[in-house]
């Protein structure tokens, strides 16, 4: 939440929270802009700010009609709330963002979290339809709609999402929303080493089973959720017999169901959190590479790696920033790419957050000072570069 | 008019079989699928990015526009020379550069044809999801342009939820890179902003795309109905159900006589309306899925389920589909297609508005679409040989979009504003807004040169192109 030292704005319609932008970008002051600030350790560092802006006053339901499959909401709705609402309708938004107890669905979509099953649904981008925002001007730009299809105009949506507020504030996000399957049921095996677990992954990935999830977890992260050597995690949704034939398939592997299932996603969802809680300088790196690439990285890795190692983003889990920094740099000139995604504040300064950012980096940058020109929202907040 | 010596230099980049500029060879790319046209001055055929930097450089310094192109099959006008100039056709642009299923990735250039992708590994049994209509000819370049849909885009996203990362030329003649092979690229998602400018931002030169694995089964459905309202009314219900079809289709009892006359797929010709449904995926999930779709259709008064018993039956009925834009041109020698969007549960009532408008303008208009998101391709027929007929299709093609928003939908779902709905953006989005996608397209394109005159309203647009859209273009064939 916004310290008391600050200056402090939450705005409860849209059209305030313009207001508030305008007359703190007028002024220019320097802006600090969050939902309910429960990712503040992820991205760049927290810089100075005059102004702190929250969102969540901004937590309405807009529009939900089930038989459309979509649903629209403000920014600041507890990220609980909103899967609340869907479950009763037995539907879902399958993001699984870390610090979902805490998290609001605009900081949610803002730092673009997802979790296991993006390997099926996808990612934020995947499932936003529409938008709204406020920019520093005070204007609130609408982009995509309430329909699940639509190309009309450019999909500004996509800036938004992973921009870490540096670019405006999001005050409405639309979703399409997924039928939640009838039944749900995991699966787990351990292997001795960094080759076999992934060759199990390609036969599963080769195979014609469509897990929602695959993930990977070294020994060291195994270890972290009481078990041992490199776990395949897998799960899977949809009617018995659907099941059944999934139980068949991997029959090498142990299953999970009920309370314990739950429970497993659960530490698997919030295991960086959790990791972050334990280590005071805790320091992750996001990577971002092929599937093949990522078995490769994992043989190179002493620390806790969780590997969606079906989509493609690992997330390595280092106790010394120092270290952090060193693995992460030697994603230069690589064809996979990298971020320290989570860094103590007091170490945010020096390491290299986003050590390779390419040329793209100035069309960033443009886009940055297009909306931003004084460099006042969020600063620094995208891995200190943006 | 393009200066001798920005020709010569032209010439000399790209040889003498590197270019088009004789007035018979320049009609040829004057128009796409829709109905506005322009001619090019010049048309260019670069081979490689280096290529296409050159060209962008020497439009720059003779102050040439410039507009990318690809199969030309496009129904907005997207790839169409308002202000003349340039035309840069990647159609020799066109090798699949990597296949890399392991990653489940193919790295291509802009003018790959889209179902050349799912050819080139069906064998290893993967495919390219996205599959729009014109998929035997659209290049993925226009694909991207246009963040294209298709039937299949129900359950497996369109053409964005494809695209994992992009080469591009920005307008000042610099490449950028955008995303990769893997997901959350750092920093801002510009491989998700370019995807869907409609050739306004960047010239495309390399996309990076995902793979699918095939499913094991596919089912296909027809249920076909006395009311088009009926059918309408059983994709609310298939939703309501919880049931996740990978395409839903509809044809109506017009368009179903095209269809079967054209292609003898096997549609009846006496029904009001077909649902054409197709549901893929492991077969314990798909044989419980035909049953509840039965149960649906059952409800909802269809008067008869077939599933397709083979193969070649499912083909044909997709061929019927797939070519139904060729079976109208048989039938009616102009048409002019719409896209509007509305809400599932809309779908009904906006048939129904559909055929009120049929009656008020005295045209026929026929269904064909994609039901299951509620993306609507009404086909209205006319004569362009008849004075004021064009202009009577293209006020009956706004009343309808005009009525997809005002039940919360959008005016395209797929095909793209184009030069062709630039006007009806002012309906959907505020001044701010369209203002927002102006100073975008300002920060890529400072000196509109790529693409002027599209996407937005006259007056909005950084370049004025004040006259309306050249109707129906030079000859009426």
């Amino acid at each position: 939440m916004c310290e008391m030292v600050m200056r402090s704005l939450t705005p409860s319609t849209p059209e305030e929270l313009a207001e508030g932008l305008a007359a703190a970008a007028a002024a220019g002051r320097r802006i600090r802009l969050g939902g309910a600030f429960s990712k503040s350790s992820m991205g760049g560092p927290i810089s100075d700010a005059d102004v702190c802006v929250s969102t969540q006053n901004l937590n309405r339901l807009r529009q939900y009609e089930p038989r459309d499959l979509t649903i629209s909401v403000e920014a600041g709705m507890p990220w609980r709330e909103l899967q609340n609402l869907l479950a009763e309708n037995k539907q879902m938004l399958p993001l699984d963002p870390p610090f979902a107890s805490q998290a609001t669905v605009g900081g949610v979509v803002a730092a673009n979290t997802s979790g296991p099953r993006r390997r099926q649904y996808g990612g934020v981008r995947d499932f936003v339809i529409g938008m709204t925002f406020a920019t520093l001007e005070g204007k609130l730009i609408q982009t995509g709609g309430m329909v699940v299809k639509n190309v009309a105009g450019l999909d500004m949506g996509k800036l938004m999402i992973g921009s870490y507020g540096t670019l405006a504030a999001i005050a409405t996000v639309n979703f399409k929303v997924i039928p939640a399957p009838a039944r749900s049921l995991s699966f787990c095996r351990r292997f001795e080493t960094v080759d076999e677990v992934f060759n199990a992954r390609d036969e599963i990935l080769r195979s014609v089973l469509q897990p929602s999830a695959i993930d990977i977890l070294n020994p060291a992260a195994a270890e972290r959720i009481g078990q041992e050597g490199w776990l395949l995690l897998l799960r899977a949704g949809g009617n018995a017999a659907l099941l059944d034939r999934y139980a068949r398939e991997l029959s090498g592997f142990e299953t999970i169901e009920g309370e314990a299932e739950t429970a497993l996603w659960q530490s698997i969802q919030e295991f960086t959190p959790a990791f972050l809680d334990d280590y005071p300088l805790g320091t992750v790196v996001r990577v971002s590479s092929s599937l093949q690439q990522m078995k490769l990285l994992a043989g190179t890795l002493s620390v806790p790696l969780v590997a969606r190692a079906g989509t493609g983003v690992g997330y390595a889990h280092f106790t010394k920033p120092e270290e952090a920094g060193e693995w992460a740099s030697r994603s230069k000139g690589q064809e996979w790419k990298c971020v320290i995604d989570f860094a103590p504040e007091s170490h945010k300064e020096y390491l290299m957050l986003w050590p390779d950012p390419g040329p793209e980096l100035a069309t960033m940058q443009r886009i940055k000072q297009m909306f931003d020109p004084n460099n006042l929202l969020n600063k620094g907040r995208l891995h200190g570069r943006i | 008019m393009i200066p001798e010596a920005a020709k010569s230099k032209l010439i000399e980049l790209l040889g003498n079989r590197g270019y088009l500029d004789r007035p018979e060879d320049l009609v040829l790319y004057e128009y796409d699928g829709s109905v506005d046209k322009h001619r090019p001055d010049m048309v260019v055929f670069p081979r490689s990015t280096e290529d296409v930097v050159a060209i962008v450089k020497i439009a720059n310094e003779y102050n040439l526009p410039f507009v990318g192109r690809g199969a030309g099959t496009g129904l907005s006008g997207g790839a169409i020379p308002r202000a003349g100039g340039l035309m840069i056709s990647f159609s020799r642009m066109n090798r699949i550069l990597e296949i890399d299923l392991e990653n489940e990735r193919a790295v291509v250039e802009p003018g790959v044809v889209n179902l050349d992708i799912s050819l080139a590994v069906q064998a290893q049994k993967y495919f390219y999801a996205p599959d729009p209509s014109s998929q035997r000819a659209c290049t993925i370049g226009g694909n991207v342009a246009e963040n294209a849909g298709g039937p299949h885009t129900l359950a497996y996203g369109v053409t964005t939820n494809h695209v994992m990362g992009l080469e591009a030329v920005l307008p000042d003649g610099s490449v950028i890179t955008t995303g990769g092979k893997g997901p959350d690229c750092p920093g801002y998602d510009l491989t998700g902003l370019l995807t869907g400018s409609e050739g306004t931002m960047a010239l495309v030169t390399k996309i990076i795309v995902r793979l699918m694995r095939q499913p094991e089964v596919v089912k296909t459905i027809l249920a076909i109905y006395d009311s088009a309202e009926d059918a309408g009314a059983t994709v609310a219900e298939i939703t309501a159900q919880g049931i996740t079809p990978v395409a839903v289709e509809m044809l109506d009892g017009v368009m179903l006589g095209m269809v079967e006359e054209a292609t003898q797929a096997g549609y009846p010709m006496d029904a009001a309306a077909v649902l054409l449904i197709e549901l893929e995926g492991l077969r314990e999930a798909v044989e419980e899925q035909v049953e509840q779709i039965r149960a649906a259709c059952t409800a909802c008064r269809a008067r008869e389920f077939r599933v397709a018993k083979s193969a070649e039956e499912r083909e044909l009925l997709w061929k019927g589909r797939k070519n139904a834009f060729g079976a109208v041109g048989r039938v009616s020698p102009f048409y002019y297609v719409q896209d509007g969007v509305v809400p599932r549960t809309q779908i009904a009532p906006t048939l129904r508005y559909i055929q009120e408008v049929s009656e008020r303008y005295g045209l026929t208009i026929s269904n064909i679409f994609h039901a299951g998101d509620g993306n609507m391709h009404p086909i209205i027929l006319f004569d362009a040989r008849k004075p004021g007929d064009l202009e009577k299709a293209q006020r009956a093609g706004e009343d309808i979009l005009r009525f997809c928003v005002s039940v919360g939908g959008s005016i395209t779902g797929e095909h793209g504003v184009g030069m062709e709905k630039m006007e009806l953006m002012s309906d959907l989005f505020s001044d701010d807004s369209l203002e927002m996608i102006a100073r975008l397209k300002r920060l890529f394109d400072p000196d509109c040169r790529l693409n002027p005159g599209k996407m937005l309203p006259t007056g909005r647009g950084c370049m004025e192109i004040r006259q309306k859209p050249l109707v129906p273009g030079s000859f009426v064939y």
